[in-house]
Order: structure tokens, then sequence, then C-alpha cells
């Protein structure tokens, strides 16, 4: 193990953490919102640059993490998204009365628990990078704390994700009760009843967090509850993250890759694609219905979860990216549209009756979002669908095909609803136009959707670049 | 190790587990609720310390420190949330406080 | 079996005699001063017992806000000097990298100390409340 290569792969990590105790501090000196902002962009952006740099190194691995291509990545889709986030609060906060720069303290420390978790190779690092990601959530999810909303969002996702870890604690330490070790090899070694049971209620905590169908009652309330920012922070890094360590437990640990417990994990995709989208049907509340959505597209991801092979670590990535661009930009236009003074936010599909005649181009943006999140031909989302249904048509699972077109079949319809919506034509309200923000805000979201066009059209070089990453 | 085996001591914890478990889900009041989590918790970190023993092993231990870190985290960022909640509906029903339908 | 079971029997009958007695011994406490004793009645019987002192008050009482935050920020300062502990323990192994990691833990901690004085979270009088200060808590 050579020992100057690990410090360097850590370096964005210590990038943002560096970034987070400078926002402690200056909010300790001063209050100042937008120097807290630029500090939190120029240190996450200084994390994405030394990531990128960075290539893919030859699997540097310490005790507790590894850093190889599946975490290049991960890190830097996290690191990306955290990016987004960021500059999108600065306009959402800006209209906020309470103390704003703690925001940008939690979410640095939140992105800094997703480079921890996606890089994590020891139950250790495991359970600290997910609680470091977790429980700034908490905080920001009830930011506003004068709205009972938010508050009760704060307080739902602390319970059920509390319960959470501790199914995942628990379970791991059955799990090191019948092995004896913490790191993931030395999980492989052994098999046996406290083992399997350990193994399920990993699972359990881990399905918790990704919001898989019997536990995911709470993510729809927590969705339309918290700021829009915090929401979209859940449904980009935190999902992402979780995902990915998943990922890497069932393609390390054999007791993931149990006979039974793969076939329920195949039962629990299909039920979750199925409820996902049927369940946001009725949605009157894009948030809400955003939330649905996302609890349908984890659904597909499982699929590459169950087949677990090496072409499903690369279709769950492009499955990844396409989903990440595309709630991005659909949260992104919320954000812009919200504005924190008010009780409510703009999420109630009202809100969004002809936008399109009052901000054509945040309309256009959204309904390109929705096209992709729909699985429509030339944008992302047809690409990452298109590869999920390759993987499990070549693993000839028949059911699993079936679920994932059936979910699409049905999802196409609310999908379509809210398109529909923004192009309805009305009487304008002006009140309901939203505040005519920085051009950097709007050029923000119209970018993210000309990326989701962009993967639909020409995926071939992202393709190239994830299949050429070493795992 | 004394004489107790390992599958006892996992018994008591997950037994202890199964009680904060049940209190999670049958409990209203908010106070219970953070209680029933923190319970646990605990049995998480007593299966960890049984395994950590019959192992003679240190790891199980520093987890269990990590345990006891974050139960006092989310300890503290409850009881803040609790308090305003109690600022908020004047009440810690869980009932009360769930608005959100759809 | 029938051999295990009586030879265990055998083994443990003092503990059985033992619990007996601790049964026998409360209930006849019990039930020999309930028969023996005298009563009497009276307001001031019906009073809580306080070692003699008056209660006064209402057991609901309020307490200031201020006092949970003081007992949250003592819980996670509390915990973090386990981690401080561990370092102790392990002094000698984890040798001068142990020593920066620590000296940087500290300096985070500190951090986070003069952050919570800075936004007066550590003043614990109460203060009279002005429209600025109900915002925060």
């Amino acid at each position: 193990m050579p020992a100057p290569l690990p410090l360097l792969s850590l370096g964005p990590f210590a990038l943002v953490c560096a970034a987070a105790v400078t926002v402690l501090l200056g909010i300790a000196w001063q209050r100042m919102h937008t120097v807290s902002a630029l500090v939190t962009i120029v240190g996450l952006l200084g994390a994405l640059v030394l990531q990128l740099a960075l290539q893919t190194p030859d699997s540097a691995e310490t005790p507790l993490l590894v850093f190889d291509g599946l975490s290049h990545f991960a890190a830097l889709m996290v690191l990306g998204s955290s990016l987004v986030v960021a500059l999108l609060s600065h306009t959402y906060l800006r209209g906020y009365t309470g103390p704003r720069e703690e925001f940008y303290l939690l979410l640095l420390c939140a992105a800094a628990g997703a480079l921890i978790l996606v890089a994590s190779q020891h139950l250790a690092s495991l359970f600290f990078g997910l609680e470091l990601l977790s429980m700034p959530l908490y905080g920001m999810l009830a930011y506003r704390f004068q709205s009972s909303h938010s508050l009760e969002a704060g307080l739902k996702y602390l319970i059920l994700s509390a319960a959470g870890s501790a199914f995942l604690l628990f379970g791991m330490a059955l799990l090191y009760a019948q092995t004896g070790a913490l790191d993931f090899t030395g999980l492989a070694s052994e098999m046996g009843p406290w083992a399997l049971a350990g193994t399920g209620l990993m699972l359990v905590g881990l399905g918790f967090k990704l919001s898989i169908v019997p536990f995911h009652l709470w993510t729809p309330d927590v969705y339309q509850g918290g700021p829009v920012p915090a929401t979209m922070l859940l449904a980009s890094i935190s999902k992402l993250a979780v995902f990915v360590v998943l990922l890497r437990l069932v393609l390390e640990v054999p007791t993931f890759r149990d006979e039974a417990l793969s076939a329920l994990l195949a039962g629990l995709a299909i039920l979750t694609m199925i409820v996902g989208n049927l369940l946001a049907l009725r949605q009157s509340d894009l948030k809400r219905l955003l939330g649905y959505s996302s609890i349908a597209h984890f659904g597909y991801l499982l699929v590459a979860l169950v087949i677990g092979s090496r072409f499903a670590v690369e279709t769950a990535g492009v499955y990844l990216i396409t989903y990440l661009v595309a709630t991005l930009t659909a949260f992104g236009v919320v954000t812009l549209l919200s504005s924190p003074c008010r009780t409510e936010e703009a999420s109630n599909l009202e809100h969004y009756r002809g936008l399109f005649w009052r901000r054509p181009w945040l309309a256009a943006a959204l309904t390109v979002a929705m096209l992709s999140l729909a699985g429509i031909p030339f944008t992302a989302g047809f690409i990452g669908k298109f590869y999920i249904l390759a993987l499990a048509v070549d693993a000839q699972r028949w059911w699993l095909v079936a679920a994932v077109i059936a979910g699409s079949a049905i999802g196409l319809y609310y999908y379509l609803r809210v398109m529909v919506a923004l192009f309805l034509r009305e009487a304008a309200d002006a009140s309901r136009a939203g505040r005519g923000g920085h051009w950097l805000n709007d050029t923000i979201v119209l970018v993210l959707a000309l990326l989701v066009i962009v993967l639909g059209v020409w995926p071939a070089p992202a393709v190239d670049w994830l299949a050429g990453l070493n795992y | 190790m004394s004489g107790i085996p390992m599958e006892h001591g996992l018994m008591v914890a997950s037994a202890l587990f199964a009680i904060g478990l049940a209190g999670l889900m049958v409990r209203r009041n908010l106070m219970f609720v953070l209680m029933s989590l923190e319970i646990m918790l605990n049995a998480a970190g007593l299966a960890f310390i049984v395994a950590s023993t019959a192992w003679a092993e240190p790891h199980g231990q520093v987890m269990y420190l990590m345990v006891i870190t974050l139960a006092a985290a989310e300890a503290s960022v409850g009881l803040a949330l609790v308090l305003q909640i109690y600022r908020h509906f004047r009440s810690l029903d869980v009932d009360a406080v769930s608005q959100l339908r759809g | 079996m029938e051999q295990t079971l009586t030879s265990t029997a055998a083994e443990q009958w003092a503990i059985g005699l033992f619990v007996l007695a601790v049964f026998g011994l409360c209930t006849f406490m019990i039930v020999a001063s309930w028969l023996l004793g005298g009563r009497s009645r009276g307001r001031e019987k019906a009073l809580p017992f306080e070692s003699g002192i008056l209660g006064t008050g209402a057991p609901r009482q309020k307490f200031s806000v201020k006092f949970y935050l003081v007992a949250m920020l003592f819980v996670i300062f509390d915990i973090e000097a386990v981690y401080l502990f561990a370092w102790a323990v392990s002094l000698p192994e984890s040798g001068w990298i142990g020593f920066w990691a620590a000296t940087l833990f500290i300096l985070i901690l500190l951090a986070g100390l003069l952050y919570d004085s800075r936004t007066g979270a550590l003043d614990w009088a109460p203060q009279p409340r002005s429209p600025v200060d109900s915002t925060r808590t």
C-alpha cells in the first residue's frame, strides 16, 4: 500500500471538511450570507476539480476506505449535485428571515458524509458516513422551523431514519458476531444464521434510507414538507450514496447474494416500481409527486442490484447519472419558483398551470426533466431505462422486465399530466409569477436541462467514460 | 468470557431491540418515541459488545463508542425538534403533529 | 434427563431456599406491622412526606428553554470526550500521527465551541426578550 496516494485521494473530502469549518468560523465571526455561500461553492468546486484531476487511481486503499472507479464516479456525482444545490440555495435563502448561513454548513457536512459513504469498505466507515449524511439532513429539512410542515418533515425523517440506523446497526452487530470482522472482505468469510439475520436487518436499514416499498411511508411527507434545497439534496446525494454503498455490499459480501435474499430483493423491486408509480398517479403536489417518482426510480435501480454483475454496475452508473440530472433540473425549477417567506412553497400543481406563458424557459426545463423521468427517447432517461431493460433481458429476468415496462407505462400518465398543466392557457396571475431571480440561477437549470438532452441524444462519451472506470 | 455463551447475549440484545421497536410503533408521545429509538440503538450497542467479547477483539467496542455518539447526537437533535414542535402545536402527540396527507 | 434434573436441584436448593426466605421475610414484615402497629388519621398525614419540609408549587413546573439547550450542548461535548479516552489508552501505538489527529479533533471542537458562544447558545442567564432574540433559540 503506497502511503502518499490515499492521502491525495482523501483530498476532496478534506477540502469539503475544511470548507465546513471555515463556514462555521465565518458565522462565529460575522454573519454574511453571500460569503458563506461563496466559501461553500469554492470548496465544493475545488473538491470537484481535485476529484477530476485524480483520474481513476488504481484502487488506492486504506483499511476503511477504497478509492476505485465506483467511488470516483460516485464522488463526482455527489460533489456536482451538492454544487448545484449550494448555488440554488443562495437564491432560495435570500428571502428567508431567520439565520441562513447554517444551511451551507449542514450542506457541506452532508456532502462530506456522502463522500465517505461511497468510498467505504468497512462497516465502521459505512455507519459513520451514513450518519454524517443523515444528521445534517434532519436540520436542513426542519430548517424553516416557523413552518409546521417543515418541522413535521424534519421530525418524520429523524424518527424513521434513526429507526433505519438502528436496524442497520443491529444487523451489523449480528454480522460481526458471526464473522468477527467488520471489513467487507472479512465479512465474506462465513455464512450462518446470525449472518443471514444480520444481512436482512441491514437491508431493512438501507431500505429505509432508499425508501424501498414497505419502508417508503416517510418519503412523500418529507419531500413535501422540507424546504426545496433540502429535499433536492435528499433526492440526489443521499439516495445516490446509499445506493452505491448497497451496490458495493452486494458485490463484495456473499451473504448479500444469498438465493433467498436475492429473490426477496427482486420481489421488493417489482413492488417498489408498481406501488411507487401507482401512488404517484393521484398526487396534486409536485414535490410529493417527485417523491413517489423517486421511489419508483429506485425500484428500477434495484434491478441492477438484483442481477449484480459487472455490467450491472455500469447500468447502475448510467441510470444514476440520468436520474440525478433530471431530478436536479425538476427540483431546480421548483426552487426558483419558491420562496421561503410564504408558508406555502410553490409545490402545488396549481402553481404550474400556464407556467409556460409566464416563465417559458423554466417551463421548458421542467418539461425536459419530466420527459426524461418518464423515459422518452432523446432524453437522458431513455438511455437509463434502456440499459436497465437490456440488463434484465440479458439476465432473462422476465418478471423484472414486465414490471419495468408496466411501471414506465403508468409513469407516463402522471408525468404527462404535469407537462399538460404547464402549457394550459390561463389568465395571467402576477402573484404566482415567482420572483425574477438572478440570470445565473436560470442558467444553471437550463444547463442541466440541456445536459438531459445531450445525454439522451449523444450518450456515447458518458457511457464510454463509465465503462472505462475500473471496478 | 465468563461462561455465558454469545448466543444468550445476542438473544438479550434482540429482546431489547424488539421492545424498542414495539415502543416505537405503539407510543404516540414523541418523548417516548425518542426513548424507544434510544433503546433500539442501545440494543445494537449491547450486541456489539457481546460479539466483541466473544471474539476477544476491540473493534466491537470501538463501534459501541460510535453508537453512543450517534445516540447522543440523535437525542439532542430530536430534543431540539421536539421543543420547536411543542411551541408550534402545543402538543407532543404524533397524530396531532402529522398533518401532511396526500 | 431425570438424573440431571435432580442433580441440578440438589446443587441449587440453597438458592431456592434463599428466594423463599426473602419473600417470606418481606411478607412477614408487612403483615406483622399492619397487625401490630397503631393507626391514626389527620390532615397532615395526607400530605406527601418530604423529610419534614412542606412541598410548594405545582409539580408541572415549566423549565426555561435554555435549560434544555445547555443539556444538549453538554451531551454533545461530553460524548466527544469519549474519543479522547480512546486515544489516551492507545497513545503509544498511535504515535505522532495520533497526536496530530487528536489535535485536529480538539481544534474542530474548539471551533464549534467558539460558534456556540458567539451565537449566544452559552448565555445561560435569561435575558429580556427583544424582537431580534425571539427568532433564535
